[in-house]
């Protein structure tokens, strides 16, 4: 029934699609990032898991054409969570997920546009069997737009497999000097400076959380059985400084460094949780992004 | 979040006192010239523009109706519709888009406006020395010291900068005299055809081609304004019916920016019609169209005036933008048309 409702719902989105769209359906956005964490702890009570760094990759590329409603988001995007972690420690190695990006981007008036935008796919430890459940997250979100410098968002992320399914988030993004930008919009609040046209530094953070489903014998294997097939939300947060350099149009180089100050592993439904145990770790970023 | 470019210049201002006698026999001619008759205002309004249903009533009640204009495969290129209803016969809202100076309205951001006689000379031009000391005129002159890339000029014309005191009320304001009075000439002269084009860095852009492109991509509204803008200058050599020529000094995206523009309008058996065009700009876009349609109708008894209006505009800023971030740019630009056709209202209202 489920495969049946998605293939139908491509279908549908395809048809529509090919109709509805003349030149305009190969603009799109990507971005490549790689992020690479050094070496730090967590603990659970007396349980200490230590020195492990992390390695962080996302890939995403969206296809955003233009239609009467407005602008689709049609996409896939990619990302792994590889740590460096021994064979007994009962954490898993590699988190990875893959999914569609389907969304819209459309305009409720002269001053609010709104967001819909679902990224259904697999949230799994290593693509491990009964690690490949299907999600579907979604956020839908509305900018209001007082004016060109000054913009308010808020929006709702949903996620089923959350520990609390619907969160609410948001910022402002302004402009409040010619070169200054206050991009304060979770999950990645920033103080911009233009330097010139092509380059701008910032400071600023990035918090991530994302929810995994483990394999089918993940607690047994690591003395934890109730662990088995169970959800892990994985989160972190970093803040850092970066330059964001726009080599073309369609091409950035984005570096990024700072220090990793929080991380939680939580098997929020077997109550066990791991978090950040001592001073964190540094880190470093560099990600190619741009649109066409 | 996306960045919203800021390009859509501040809308129109269009005193003209003095109206040449020329313009007036051409105006009077047209009127006895029939119009092919529509069926009806409403009917013609929604064969060329996106408003398909539109409630004259209700949109008397309301102040003013936008919409974002069809897609265009040239990312460079925006456009907006709106529609609203005014008290009054065409003829005098034609003549109250004359009569407009936004200038008074400091939210629009223009800083100065100013007529340009028939035949250009460089006194039109001299207030340019005297514009205020704020921080976009600043970004102007800096750009104008380092003969900046984001400056627009062809090549010519950057040669015939010679770098002096550095102030607008010295070699800057003398270089801008003379780029903005070799401008208005050549378009009194030929129309846009006959402008120099943006080639003092990179690729040659001209203004004309611009706006064609703008009318190509937008074909309804090309063919249902076809005759008006062939007797125009706009996308094309001078036409009969003589602009009413100006410059403006105005804030686009922080710098301070030049235009050139005129504005033509014409009555259509009862109704009007007019296009005003930024055909010259220093900066922030390379051209700048708005057409109006405007149609006698009766509201609650009372002589009133249907009027379309379509913005559109050619900006390298735009190109840079994708997805969402070209929706907040036309969500930017709709807003600014509102804002400036209800402060339009709220003055020729008094």
């Amino acid at each position: 029934m489920c495969a049946i409702f998605n293939r139908s719902l491509l279908l549908a989105i395809f048809v529509v699609t090919t109709r509805t769209l003349a030149a305009d359906i190969w603009t799109g956005e990507y971005s490549f990032d790689e992020t690479y964490i050094g070496e730090a702890n967590v603990t659970r009570g007396k349980l200490r898991v230590s020195n492990f760094d992390e390695s962080n990759t996302f890939i995403r590329f969206v296809l955003t054409p233009r239609i009467k409603l407005g602008v689709l988001r049609l996409g896939v995007e990619y990302e792994q969570f590889s740590f460096g972690l021994s064979q007994r420690a009962p954490l898993p190695n590699t988190l990875q997920s893959v999914a569609a990006v389907v969304g819209i981007d459309t305009q409720i008036s002269d001053s609010v546009l709104l967001r819909v935008e679902a990224m259904p796919g697999v949230y799994s430890e290593a693509f491990r069997s009964g690690s490949t459940d299907f999600n579907m997250p979604f956020v839908i979100g509305g900018t209001y737009i007082y004016n060109p410098n000054l913009q308010i968002v808020l929006g709702i992320s949903v996620d089923i497999d959350r520990k609390y399914p619907v969160l609410p988030g948001g910022g402002i993004r302004w402009k409040f000097q010619p070169q200054w930008v206050l991009n304060a919009v979770l999950p990645t609040p920033r103080l911009e400076y233009e330097l010139n046209k092509n380059v701008t530094v910032y400071i600023g953070a990035d918090l991530k959380e994302t929810n995994f489903r483990v394999g089918d014998r993940f607690g047994s294997d690591h003395g934890l059985p109730q662990l088995n097939h169970a959800v892990l939300t994985y989160s972190e947060v970093r803040v850092g400084a970066g330059v964001d350099w726009k080599l073309t149009n369609w091409l950035s180089i984005d570096a990024e460094g700072g220090y990793q100050p929080y991380r939680s592993f939580d098997f929020y439904r077997a109550d066990i949780r791991f978090k950040e145990d001592g001073p964190g770790a540094p880190y470093g970023m560099i990600s190619f992004h741009g649109a066409f | 979040m996306a960045k919203f470019a800021t390009v859509v210049p501040a809308p129109r201002s269009l005193p003209m006192r003095n109206v040449h006698p020329i313009y007036v026999s051409v105006v009077a001619l047209l009127m006895l010239v029939e119009r092919p008759a529509s069926a009806d205002p409403l009917s013609e309004l929604s064969s060329f523009s996106v408003f398909d249903k539109i409630d004259l009533a209700q949109l008397a009640k309301t102040d003013v109706k936008t919409a974002h204009g069809p897609p265009m495969a040239n990312p460079r290129y925006l456009s907006v519709q709106s529609c609203y209803v005014v008290s009054g016969t065409p003829g005098q809202h034609l003549e109250a888009l004359r009569n407009w100076n936004p200038s008074a309205h400091r939210e629009l951001k223009v800083f100065m406006h100013a007529d340009v006689p028939g035949s250009p000379t460089e006194a039109a031009f001299a207030k340019i020395k005297q514009a205020p000391d704020n921080a976009a005129m600043r970004a102007f002159v800096a750009a104008t010291n380092k003969m900046s890339a984001d400056l627009q000029l062809s090549r010519e014309e950057a040669a015939r900068w010679k770098p002096g005191d550095g102030t607008l009320a010295g070699a800057i304001g003398d270089f801008w005299i003379n780029v903005l009075t070799g401008r208005a000439r050549a378009f009194a002269s030929g129309g846009t055809s006959a402008l120099a084009p943006y080639n003092h860095t990179g690729n040659a852009i001209r203004a004309g081609e611009e706006l064609n492109g703008l009318l190509r991509e937008q074909a309804k509204i090309r063919k249902q304004f076809a005759g008006f803008l062939d007797s125009t200058g706009i996308g094309r050599g001078s036409g009969s019916l003589k602009p009413e020529l100006y410059w403006e000094m105005l804030n686009v995206e922080d710098m301070g920016v030049t235009s050139l523009g005129a504005f033509y309008g014409r009555a259509t058996g009862g109704g009007a019609e007019a296009a005003d065009v930024f055909y010259y700009a220093s900066g922030g876009y390379y051209a700048d169209l708005a057409l109006y349609q405007m149609w006698p109708v009766e509201v609650n008894g009372k002589a009133s005036t249907l009027v379309w209006r379509g913005d559109m505009i050619s900006s390298a800023s735009l190109a840079t933008l994708r997805g969402v971030e070209k929706l907040g740019s036309e969500s930017a630009m709709m807003k600014d048309v509102a804002k400036s056709i209800t402060l339009f209202r709220k003055d020729t209202a008094r």
